[in-house]
């Protein structure tokens, strides 16, 4: 898809609208985002080839001087002063409100304009080749092993045009995403589900993961219905990309989210410049850091892509800022302003957010451990940036036992923990590092936007259970 | 374009036998402040509008959707039907029937349908940020969302119905500072009913729990620990044991129970009783009919331990030959038990405040969590404890459960006030 016809379309109203608001606040921007999906679908039951969650409309961002205002809408307006006057009207608060204004700095908007693209190659496959691809990848995991009760393949693809309009910044974009699911209900000696997944931003690579995943995902569905638990207790831990990632998001991601600095929210902000990981620890997060399920061009507040050193050498260097929260710190932001939808607020988020490769083998790391897990697989987590807790869920383990792999499967498996105590005892890392491509994330219990994370392989001493 | 845009085209299009119509307006004001002081207040007015068309053909039917948006030229709405009908052929699934033809138009009575929505926005933050609170503690983030949805589905078989509610849903991080250290805990409200007083309550109980975390000691590791949940854990295992009774889920066996089969074996527990609901007073998840536009039916879904019945939508009811599908539930209550305070009072046990959020898997069968705050109750002594997880089987947690006698509401649950189940073990 190239860059919506509509937004392009929408540009001399949404101007009107920012040099009318300008009569009545100093800071004034609209953000127009069109965002379409596709989600292609079969299992042996059914199948679908339907939209996904999609969005068009528009969001107003304003500043007084004092506190923030935004106005979601839906509809470009025939009058712009009549919708003006209504924006306007909804920023009225009552006095005993008004009165507890903050006091945020001017927002610099800073002149630029400039269309940025990332092309892909979605529209060279049709709907029937997409269902057809799904269709022969579930019929054939159903087919492989009578043990599956049910294999559903999911491809799904995300394209984005947003155009952020102000008085000196004019900037368009526009990229796509694709990810890919193939879940097989498996009954053995018991039932179970298993999932693997694919990702990119051409179709032809999805399509070739997707076919790739057959075998994976029945192996390791054969494996989890033989799964016992854990017994809880502190074991030498290895962990694949994903569960590294999930680390990296949970433990320290959410905590250098600096909208949670303003609210003191956040432990982080005692530790900037002191050591909070094992000196073998570099983390990183931004849009322009890789090329990954977040990765765009410039953000919801219209500030470029950023590539931000969140941890280097085990010293905290940096958080990550949208607009509003670095207005109120002094601070530049960083190109983290996300929103949910353009109905949603904009805060401090994430992005591609992951951990630097270091100078060990896998091999050598699993070696390195008489008895202990190795963890695969993100199932979820939870963060807790004031307090430091933390808790991860992979999906499944494999016991290490005198330095290898056995064929002894653990699920589900729950880590937790304090995030110095975890990151600290990082004590070996891969030299190979992966972004896993398909991640969803909360702020608290809410605001999802897509998100990416990853590494490499780490060495961790931690609780599971 | 419009819902009736639509419509029309719709009825002119010979390539869609029949469609779905919904569309939700939402209008909202939000309040967000950092520390006691208003960072950002937002308003929104803006119509999601979901199509989904169904053709006939080859002996199957085929089904598509697509989001039509407000600023979309006629010609751009016919592309999409024509888009979707092409789709649908591609599609080949076992033939069902729309909900037939009625007119409806209802609202979810409340307190908060009456009032403007800044206005209501104004009294519920007024109402958290003076609530009394504990010496040393402070609400460092509040923000506060009200809401007016107004839902109207629409089909070709004469189904037009709409249904409105007023909802509010409350984000506040109570705080608490001294000079060992600063300590918080995550606090959402979500409510029709608007009572200041009962806002006052939550938040001030809240107020004394975040000062107990910041005195929490680390627990030690022990097994066969008594263990108590609150209403949002309670409503977290009601929500996973029956989210697998819905008939999609079976139907594409995908489910981990079946009509017929015991969740609990053992006859030394309170048995589970749960009935999926179209309404609990209060709840901003109360509705009159689903997206499907089927007019929602409550159903017992277990019956002391057992499976007994299934719920979901219209279409894989259908499929599974139910003689009324229920409609997509989203609210439920389970039946009170046989604990009496008294009786907890003499136990020991572990009353989990906070947690970074249950893990249940009935597949793998398990329960557990990270605990940010927990009462250890031992000899008619309570003292806060945090730091520790707890885990045991989903098994385990059933076959040993009890339920308190006194019922409570908490969003979309209505049913007892603690549950309590054994031999889990702490680390």
């Amino acid at each position: 898809m190239a860059f919506s016809r509509y937004l392009n379309g929408a540009r001399g109203v949404l101007r009107d609208i920012v040099s009318e608001l300008g009569g009545t606040f100093s800071y004034v921007s609209v953000l127009g985002t069109d965002v379409r999906s596709l989600v292609v679908r079969a299992n042996k039951n059914m199948s679908s080839v339907t939209e996904g969650r999609g969005e068009c409309g528009f969001v107003v961002k304003l500043h007084d001087g004092k506190s923030f205002f935004e106005y979601s809408f839906d509809e470009l307006p025939d009058d712009v002063a009549s919708l003006c006057k209504k924006i306007i009207d909804s920023t009225k608060i009552p006095s005993s409100l008004a009165d507890l204004s903050i006091s945020a700095e001017a927002v610099a908007d800073l002149p630029a304009r400039e269309d940025f693209e990332r092309t892909n190659d979605f529209s060279g496959y049709s709907d029937s080749e997409l269902l057809s691809v799904c269709s022969e990848i579930s019929e054939e995991t159903v087919s492989r092993d009578k043990r599956v009760l049910n294999a559903t393949a999911i491809i799904a693809t995300y394209e984005t045009s947003k155009l952020f309009i102000s008085k000196n910044r004019e900037l368009s974009q526009n990229y796509g995403w694709a990810n890919g699911i193939l879940e097989v209900v498996f009954k053995d000696e018991k039932t179970v589900v298993a999932s693997k997944y694919a990702y990119s931003d051409k179709m032809s690579e999805i399509i070739s993961q997707m076919r790739e995943l057959v075998g994976p995902v029945l192996d390791l569905a054969g494996h989890l219905t033989r799964a016992t638990p854990i017994k809880p207790g502190v074991y030498d831990v290895i962990t694949d990309s994903s569960i590294s990632g999930l680390i990296a998001h949970e433990a320290f991601g959410h905590g250098v989210e600096m909208d949670q600095f303003v609210k003191e929210r956040a432990l982080a902000t005692k530790y900037v410049g002191k050591p909070v990981a094992s000196d073998l620890t570099n983390m990183r997060d931004g849009a322009a850091a890789t090329v990954s399920a977040a990765s765009y061009f410039f953000d919801d507040d219209g500030v470029i892509a950023g590539n931000t050193q969140i941890i280097k050498n085990g010293i905290l260097v940096a958080g990550l800022s949208d607009l509003a929260s670095a207005a109120q710190l002094g601070t530049q932001p960083t190109g983290n302003g996300r929103r949910e939808s353009y109905k949603r607020k904009a805060y401090s988020r994430m992005t591609n957010t992951f951990f630097e490769g270091g100078d060990s083998t896998l091999e050598e790391m699993i070696a390195s451990i008489e008895h202990g897990y190795m963890l695969f697989d993100t199932n979820n987590g939870m963060e807790d940036p004031k307090n430091w807790q933390i808790q991860c869920t992979a999906e499944y383990g494999i016991e290490i036992e005198n330095g290898k792999l056995t064929d002894r499967y653990v699920s589900p498996v729950v880590m937790s923990g304090y995030v110095p105590d975890l990151l600290a005892s990082i004590s070996m890392v891969s030299r190979d590092a992966r972004v896993i491509g398909v991640g969803s994330c909360g702020k608290g219990y809410k605001e999802w936007v897509r998100v990416s994370d990853g590494g490499p392989n780490l060495k961790v001493k931690v609780k599971l259970g | 374009m419009t819902d009736i845009d639509i419509k029309k085209m719709l009825d002119g299009c010979d390539a869609v036998d029949d469609y779905r119509i919904t569309e939700k307006r939402t209008e909202s004001h939000e309040l967000f402040f950092v520390r006691g002081r208003l960072e950002t207040v937002r308003s929104t007015d803006t119509v999601d509008t979901d199509v989904a068309i169904y053709v006939d053909h080859d002996g199957k039917r085929g089904d598509s959707s697509f989001s039509v948006f407000r600023g979309m030229s006629e010609d751009e709405a016919e592309k999409k039907i024509a888009s979707a009908a092409a789709r649908a052929k591609l599609v080949f699934n076992e033939p069902y029937e729309l909900p037939e033809g009625a007119e409806f138009s209802g609202e979810i009575e409340n307190d908060l349908s009456g009032l403007d929505l800044k206005e209501a926005a104004g009294v519920i933050s007024g109402a958290v940020l003076s609530a009394e609170q504990q010496e040393g503690c402070s609400i460092n983030a509040l923000e506060v969302f009200v809401y007016r949805d107004t839902v109207r589905v629409i089909n070709s078989r004469g189904v037009d119905k709409t249904q409105r509610i007023t909802r509010a849903d409350v984000e506040s991080i109570p705080t608490y500072t001294d000079e060992i250290g600063s300590f918080e805990i995550y606090h959402r409200m979500h409510f029709t009913d608007l009572d200041t007083d009962r806002i006052k309550r939550e938040v001030s109980k809240k107020s004394e729990e975040v000062r107990d975390r910041s005195i929490a000691e680390k627990a030690e590791p022990a097994k066969d620990v008594t263990i108590v949940l609150r209403t949002e854990e309670i409503s977290r295992v009601i929500d996973e044991l029956t989210y697998g009774l819905n008939y999609a889920d079976v139907y594409t066996e995908s489910n981990r129970w079946g009509i017929g089969d015991a969740i609990q074996t053992s006859k030394d527990c309170d048995p589970l009783t749960v009935t999926m609901k179209a309404a609990v007073k209060g709840s901003d998840l109360s509705a009159f009919f689903d997206r499907d536009g089927t007019d929602l039916t409550d159903v017992t879904v277990i019956e002391n331990g057992t499976v007994k019945a299934l719920w979901g939508s219209s279409r894989f009811g259908q499929y599974l030959k139910a003689d009324k599908p229920t409609g997509l539930l989203l609210c439920y209550s389970l039946e009170p038990g046989s604990l009496t305070e008294s009786e907890l009072e003499r136990s020991d046990y572990l009353e989990c405040v906070s947690l970074s959020g249950l893990q249940i898997d009935p597949f793998a069968d398990y329960l557990g969590g990270e605990i940010r705050l927990a009462y250890q109750v031992k000899d008619g002594k309570r003292r806060p404890v945090s730091g520790i997880t707890f885990s045991t089987t989903l098994s385990g947690a059933l076959n040993t459960l009890r339920l308190s006698g006194r019922v409570v509401t908490d969003r979309e649950y209505e049913g007892p006030e603690y549950m309590l189940f054994k031999e889990a073990e702490i680390l």
